[in-house]
């Protein structure tokens, strides 16, 4: 008891003592102009790891209060690289050169001690995950990197290819723009199974950004952008080593290398290797409840870097194969309806890339970036009686210049782009060729003042071969009513072009017909969103509470409708409305020295017109919930993480037509999905143990008509939950800095 | 059914495991050293507390950024200060009056070396 009262009086004389004696530092900030030291105005001056913070005035000046929790002062200001400054002395006058950022990237990543945050300064919605972050869910590409992650989701396409979507504002992962370090990456044939060609230790961070996004990259997102950074040979680990085994008999390894040819030139290898080869079938309907696979996946960087120019090329290779389908098939026998029902899924693809950045640096904040990328993805595939090939060989070019007006206050990106692909597929001998041809210019205004108000207005206009001239328009605020809360406001219009057979290839296990009631146009779309965050102090610890509210409105959508016609999956243009409504309220704690908790509720509200009725979309949670802890302890030898994801209802498609026991009930049920690790860190190795699914929840039938795959009624396409139960990992890192 | 009994056993005992290494560690006697280093930022301070934790005995560790002075808690008899400041130096760091390990040194990120611009 007495220990008690002399903890809370300790507390009180800490806190008096606290306000007591505010000390304050005086400072300016310089930018140096052909080599003199010119005033910087607008610069983000705060102590690292706290909110305390200010904002350097039109002189360049600034005062902040010293900080008993911490010495070191961190400057930030767009285009210039950020910046920390040891206070030694709370008496002295700081004068500080910032310097001009060296890097093409758009994203402004803040060294912070979280795992997973919104980046204050960020005037777009956009969360940044890092690798602490990523090590949480150990497993093992980019779909499986957003288990902790309260704003995107991540599903199965259907019950036997082991295709994974995401969703983002209540959206299908075709609405939102992936890119690869700020280049658009798997568009087109790589959507289905995209995601799983990024293996997870390769990605040094992820950021998500919800809603409008800047013009700078295309005209493509719609509902959000997911840019993923990979691990780069001038921060990388001199050797890495990963191993993953799970108690299905998944395997994976992982190993990166780089090597200095010099200071200034450095590469970077990333090999990957995954199989699948045990066979389950856990629901006993006769289909493999994953499929079996292999994957072989290689990437060779090579970056160079003097203070003025930039170069970074890349090349990557992938080789998949995957199978599936029922367990009496047999792959030497004909395909015919006396063998079982099979599938193949064979992949190669190519790609690489080169960026060039040149700085000039006489002037301040001005670059020029040149972005380029070539792709061959070669996709060959058959689901029972289905056969599809496709090719796709894609170009991409982009070229920015970013300098300033007046001062570094107004900044502004120009440049322009092309985007070429070529699509050779064949569905069951019906070619269906084409060629997009898209050039493009874009401009993008940005205003800080530094204290209060961030601005970034876009515009950009493209042609396509095909569906001629359109404008994309793209505006982002950000304002902060005071240092603790900050509002952010997103509006724009984004345009994608369907590749409605590539997108689908789920749907081809099924007896349905896909049927192109008409050709598609170009998908557009407004997207409106309103993000508040605010931050408070608790207990010394830091609250965070976001709340955001996001609505998109397609003006076309290509439909591709499920419930019109039992038989056939109808693909059509929309004729009437389609929208979605996302609000999502999500809160940041840490509970006690090491435990960190996230607790996020969100609704959905995604409605369109499916023939002549405004129906909700089917296979969307219309709620959703998340809570995930992780801890660490004192030293940092142990971390624990536990996520629970609460699953609500979702519509599935209209079964009434089918013969009754084949029929489904209009909603799924509600479920929950628990998965915890323990990781345990050496000095040069850590090991790690999981289990995803812990309530072993399972979806039954996933498959409808599972006896009949050659019959009328044969659907594996409705999956609302997992397929497979509890599943165990475990694996280890090992690692030579 | 056994498959999910085995592994909620496996998850226990990992999670028991943790738990008696606090409490073991909890019992015997500890000492507190005060290490003069020549860490600079923050990137210096997570590489040097994340290398002085795995030493042996070493039950809490922490740097100090503005005087640069590391303070460790560790178990009496299971190391002594001498064997600390040397692990201090093999991360790349000075240690009081010893100097830094010259190939350690050499490994560390650019804002760690003593040529780096003015912190």
């Amino acid at each position: 008891m007495n220990k008690i009262i002399v903890y809370c009086i300790s507390i009180l004389v800490l806190i008096s003592i606290q306000t007591k004696g505010q000390q304050q530092i005086k400072g300016t900030v310089f930018e140096s102009v052909e080599e003199k030291n010119k005033p910087l105005p607008g610069v983000n001056i705060y102590w690292l790891g706290t909110q305390a913070g200010t904002v350097s005035d039109e002189n360049g000046q600034f005062k902040i209060p010293v900080n008993n929790n911490s010495h070191v002062l961190i400057f930030s200001f767009v285009g210039y690289e950020n910046d920390s400054l040891h206070i030694h002395n709370n008496k002295e006058t700081v004068s500080h050169v910032l310097k001009t950022n060296r890097t093409l990237d758009e994203f402004e990543v803040v060294q912070r001690a979280k795992t997973s945050y919104v980046s204050r300064m960020s005037t777009l919605n956009s969360i940044n995950i890092t690798s602490g972050e990523l090590v949480r869910a150990a497993c093992c590409n980019l779909s499986e990197s957003f288990e902790t992650s309260a704003s995107v989701d991540v599903s199965y396409s259907d019950a036997v290819t082991g295709a994974k979507q995401i969703e983002l504002l209540g959206l299908a992962g075709i609405y939102t723009q992936i890119l690869g370090e700020n280049i658009p990456n798997l568009r087109g044939l790589a959507n289905s199974f995209g995601l799983m060609y990024i293996p997870g230790s390769w990605m040094e961070s992820i950021q998500v950004s919800k809603g409008s996004s800047s013009v700078l990259n295309g005209f493509e997102s719609i509902s959000g952008q997911i840019n993923v950074e990979m691990k780069k040979p001038a921060e990388s680990e001199k050797f890495f080593l990963n191993l993953y085994q799970n108690q299905m008999g998944r395997s994976e390894i992982n190993i990166n290398t780089k090597a200095s040819l010099s200071q200034k030139f450095k590469t970077m290898l990333l090999a990957h290797f995954s199989n699948q080869s045990s066979k389950h079938d856990g629901n006993h309907d006769g289909f493999l409840d994953e499929p079996l696979y292999t994957q072989y996946n290689f990437f060779n960087r090579w970056d160079y870097n003097t203070p003025h120019f930039e170069f970074q090329f890349g090349i990557k290779a992938l080789y998949e194969n995957r199978r599936s389908g029922q367990l009496s098939f047999r792959a030497e026998l004909p395909r015919d309806t006396s063998n079982g029902f099979g599938i193949k899924l064979n992949t190669r693809r190519y790609e690489t890339f080169l960026k060039t950045g040149y700085i000039f640096l006489s002037r301040p904040a001005t670059s020029l970036g040149i972005q380029q990328q070539l792709v061959y993805h070669g996709f060959d595939s058959y689901l029972g009686l289905n056969d599809y090939k496709a090719e796709q060989f894609s170009y991409y070019l982009n070229a920015l210049f970013q300098s300033y007006f007046a001062d570094t206050r107004h900044t502004y990106t120009t440049g322009f782009s092309l985007i070429y692909d070529k699509f050779n597929e064949n569905l069951n001998d019906s070619l269906y060729d084409r060629v997009e041809r898209v050039p493009g210019a874009f401009f993008q205004y940005t205003y800080s003042d530094g204290t209060k108000l961030n601005v970034i207005a876009g515009l950009r206009a493209d042609h396509h071969n095909e569906f001629g001239l359109f404008v994309t328009p793209r505006l982002h605020l950000r304002y902060s009513l005071n240092p603790h809360t900050i509002i952010r406001i997103s509006a724009g219009k984004g345009y994608r072009s369907a590749n409605v057979l590539a997108e689908n290839v789920s749907l081809l296990a099924s007896s349905r017909l896909i049927v192109f009631r008409e050709n598609p146009r170009l998908e557009e779309a407004w997207n409106l969103g309103i993000n508040l965050s605010k931050h408070f102090d608790i207990n010394n610890r830091e609250l965070t509470l976001s709340v955001d509210a996001y609505r998109t409105d397609f003006i076309n959508q290509v439909i591709v409708d499920r419930d019109t016609d039992i038989n056939r999956v109808l693909v059509y243009n929309l004729d009437g409305r389609s929208r979605a409504n996302s609000f999502q309220v999500e809160a940041n704690y840490e509970l006690i020295n090491g435990l960190s908790a996230t607790a996020a509720v969100r609704y959905n509200d995604v409605k369109m017109t499916y023939g002549n009725q405004l129906l909700e979309k089917p296979l969307v949670n219309k709620y959703k919930g998340l809570i995930s802890l992780s801890y660490v302890t004192n030293l940092k030898k142990w971390q624990f993480d536990l996520t629970t994801q609460f699953n609500g209802q979702t519509r599935l498609p209209s079964t009434t037509e089918l013969p009754e026991q084949y029929r489904l009930s209009e909603y799924s049920p509600r479920y929950t999905i628990v998965n915890a690790q323990v990781i345990k860190y050496f000095r040069k190795w850590n090991v790690y143990l999981g289990a995803e699914n812990l309530t072993n929840f399972k979806q039954h039938h996933p498959i409808i008509a599972a006896h009949d795959p050659y019959g009328k009624y044969f659907d594996s396409s409705i999956v609302w939950g997992p397929v497979y139960g509890i599943k165990v990992y475990t694996g280890l890192r090992y690692t030579i800095e | 059914m056994k498959m999910k009994i085995v592994i909620s056993g496996l998850l226990l005992s990992l999670l028991l495991s943790g738990v008696l290494v606090f409490s073991q560690e909890k019992a015997s006697k500890t000492e507190k050293v005060i290490i003069k280093t020549s860490a600079v930022c923050q990137q210096c301070k997570d590489r040097l507390e994340k290398h002085i934790a795995f030493e042996k005995g070493v039950r809490a560790v922490s740097l100090d950024l503005e005087t640069k002075e590391l303070t460790v808690e560790f178990r009496t008899g299971k190391n002594t200060k001498e064997g600390l400041k040397k692990a201090v130096t093999k991360v790349g760091y000075d240690a009081d009056e010893l100097e830094a390990d010259p190939k350690a040194y050499e490994k560390l990120p650019a804002c760690c070396k003593k040529d780096a611009p003015p912190h």
